[in-house]
């Protein structure tokens, strides 16, 4: 499956389990998904500054009753801790974040590795239920992570590394 | 005039609109003056009753006001271009510059020594962005109620709180409440 293909079938699975409004944040990983958001007429998307920005614009569109997702690098997750725990926690606001895994094996930029190695973990430590996922048959199983999180009551995580994209 | 009283100025204006409060004194101080299920209490997450309001005036009609704080609108000062960019016009940000951190002993904020939120929030795209005294503050938002926005007021006020007690609400009655406002509001 090409890097395109992958794209289309996550956005796809996505939006066949309630998915329908996106913001992201950018990634050189994600920048393939964020041209097919970009490109989708049927979904609200919407570029964002910062992560922190983009969980306030979720929580808003969730409480006018859309499904938000959250497209952003694994480095925003440490910009985000705050926010997820007093806002996406206290309030138990269920949406997904799509997280891309600078820092992982194919990473060929050093300073990417401490919060690649470090991001499970914080994500686990404010109690997000955190899925990794490295294959491109994995996009079933990330778009039913959508309803997971109104089950789940809260914030829930999807972690995707180079060998999602087949990125090295 | 403090927060307390421009809240209490501006609350006869309120009746359909969608209210996003900025953390714990400031949304005690609304609660105590009115209280209704319009009003979303933000009591953590510094910085984003901007966003939310934002977030939710891209899916309605009603007009949608952020309450927030300078302290606050400095924390998140990125998320005034994409207000610009976004150009509802059923959004208006009410920031209450007191130029201080009044939840944390009113340590000076920077809009205390020059920066100008209204200036800022011009410059970032969003042409009807004012700065008035506290005591104008509600002739100029029933202005911006009749007016297409985005508008951002910036309304300056002296530090300082009534002593008040936490709002008796869980954050999941905040949220239902509210969610289910909207829902009504939108069928």
């Amino acid at each position: 499956m090409s890097a395109g293909d992958v794209n289309q079938a996550l956005l796809a699975d996505l939006k066949a389990n309630g998915a329908d409004f996106f913001v992201s944040v950018p990634c050189k990983l994600l920048g393939g998904f964020i041209s097919t958001l970009e490109q989708d007429n049927e979904i609200t998307y919407r570029a964002v500054n910062r992560e922190e920005e983009g969980l306030g614009i979720c929580t808003g569109a969730y409480l006018a009753g859309r499904t938000p997702v959250m497209v952003m690098q694994n480095t925003g997750v440490g910009t985000l801790i705050t926010s997820l725990c007093s806002l996406g926690n206290y309030y138990r606001l269920p949406f997904l974040m799509v997280v891309s895994h600078r820092g992982s094996p194919g990473e060929p930029i050093g300073a990417q590795v401490p919060m690649g190695t470090a991001v499970e973990t914080l994500l686990q430590t404010i109690n997000v239920p955190t899925y990794m996922f490295s294959s491109p048959s994995d996009t079933k199983k990330i778009g039913q992570l959508v309803p997971f999180a109104s089950v789940a009551e809260g914030p829930v995580a999807a972690i995707l590394d180079y060998d999602f994209w087949g990125a090295r | 005039m403090r927060r307390y009283e421009l809240l209490q100025s501006i609350a006869p204006l309120l009746t359909d609109e969608f209210v996003i409060c900025n953390l714990g004194f400031p949304s005690q101080e609304l609660y105590s003056i009115r209280d209704t299920d319009h009003h979303f209490y933000m009591l953590g997450s510094m910085g984003l009753s901007s966003s939310i309001g934002l977030g939710l005036a891209m899916e309605i009609d009603n007009t949608v006001i952020s309450i927030d704080g300078d302290g606050s609108v400095l924390m998140n000062l990125g998320t005034l271009s994409t207000i610009a960019l976004e150009d509802r016009k059923n959004f208006i940000l009410l920031i209450v510059d007191n130029g201080s951190y009044g939840s944390t002993g009113d340590q000076p904020t920077h809009t205390a020594k020059g920066t100008s939120l209204a200036a800022i929030a011009k410059a970032a795209g969003i042409a009807s962005s004012v700065e008035v005294a506290g005591v104008d503050a509600a002739e100029k938002l029933a202005e911006c109620l009749k007016t297409p926005g985005p508008h951002v007021i910036v309304a300056k006020v002296e530090p300082g709180s009534p002593a008040l007690t936490p709002i008796p609400l869980s954050s999941l009655a905040i949220r239902d409440r509210f969610r289910d406002a909207v829902k009504q509001a939108r069928t």
